[in-house]
């Protein structure tokens, strides 16, 4: 893949990550954080949980990460959509996370987006 | 008074650094043939932490590799050329070669997967912005990235979007 055509992870909870999303298609760019629940080195599945939120991880293309069950992961990628509306995230980055304040993140990921919306609003005007 | 966004390394998002507009530079002084404004204000030179995402390297030669912050991917120019390169010819030998090592050394630790801070000139390549990396760190503190977030946001707040007076000359 050349450099032009990788697109920015959009950071988005997991939470936030349903059917109705406009994030929810096929090919969207993603970065995601959650907590590594299960991982199945067979299947290059992961899944990891924010809270009551899961997110399967395809980690086919991750070959130097160490992943520990339980851990706190962050994962940029591209989404998937299964028949049944299940999305999957194919990974193309993956680092650990462990010690990061989650509740700090969440709250600078609200400003963060405000941020943005009034930062194209100003160039709109 | 000296302008702010000029002289230091502003700290900036990906996607505030990607819709910086360019002109060709009026200042006879400068080195460098294109200017490059936020908001209006010239800037020259940048901060930015996310985590690289592509690289290439041309050994001797660059190391060539992007940044995403979660806003916009920045790319980057770091070169490796110190010892072929004219620009460096009248300098002392000894010297280019430590700092050939330094920066062979910075640029073997940019990995995919990693944080990386990086500090540059703003320069244009396709016509797009780019970073000629001065130098560049990894972050190993987990929360580096939120950090550089909240610091970019107050600092474009409280200072780059400011309009500040000039002060009078003293006579």
């Amino acid at each position: 893949m050349s450099s032009s055509a990788i697109k920015h992870g959009v950071l988005v909870a997991l939470q936030d990550l349903d059917p109705s999303s406009p994030l929810f298609k096929r090919g969207t760019s993603l970065r995601v954080t959650g907590k590594l629940d299960e991982y199945s080195v067979e299947n290059a599945l992961a899944v990891i949980v924010d809270g009551d939120f899961k997110l399967k991880i395809d980690v086919k293309h991750l070959r130097d990460l160490n992943l520990r069950i339980g851990s706190i992961y962050q994962f940029i990628g591209e989404l998937l959509i299964a028949p049944n509306d299940e999305a999957i995230l194919q990974a193309r980055v993956g680092r650990n996370v462990d010690g990061i304040d989650l509740n700090l993140y969440h709250q600078s990921l609200q400003l963060l987006k405000q941020f943005q919306e009034n930062h194209v609003s100003d160039h709109v005007a | 008074m000296m302008n702010p966004t000029l002289n230091f390394h502003v700290k900036l998002l990906g996607f505030d650094f990607l819709s910086l507009t360019q002109q060709p530079s009026s200042l006879s002084s400068s080195s460098d043939p294109i200017s490059f404004y936020r908001k209006g204000k010239p800037i020259s030179r940048v901060e930015t932490v996310g985590v690289v995402v592509s690289r290439e390297l041309k050994s001797c030669k660059f190391l060539k590799f992007l940044i995403d912050d979660g806003t916009g991917c920045v790319p980057c120019i770091f070169w490796l050329n110190h010892l072929d390169s004219p620009y460096f010819f009248r300098r002392n030998p000894s010297d280019v070669r430590i700092m050939s090592k330094i920066a062979n050394n910075q640029a073997a630790q940019i990995q995919l997967g990693v944080v990386a801070r990086v500090r540059g000139r703003i320069t244009s390549y396709r016509g797009a912005p780019q970073i000629t990396v001065a130098d560049v760190v990894v972050e190993r503190d987990p929360n580096a990235e939120i950090l550089h977030w909240l610091q970019s946001i107050k600092l474009a707040q409280s200072c780059y979007n400011v309009n500040l007076p000039i002060a009078p000359l003293n006579r």
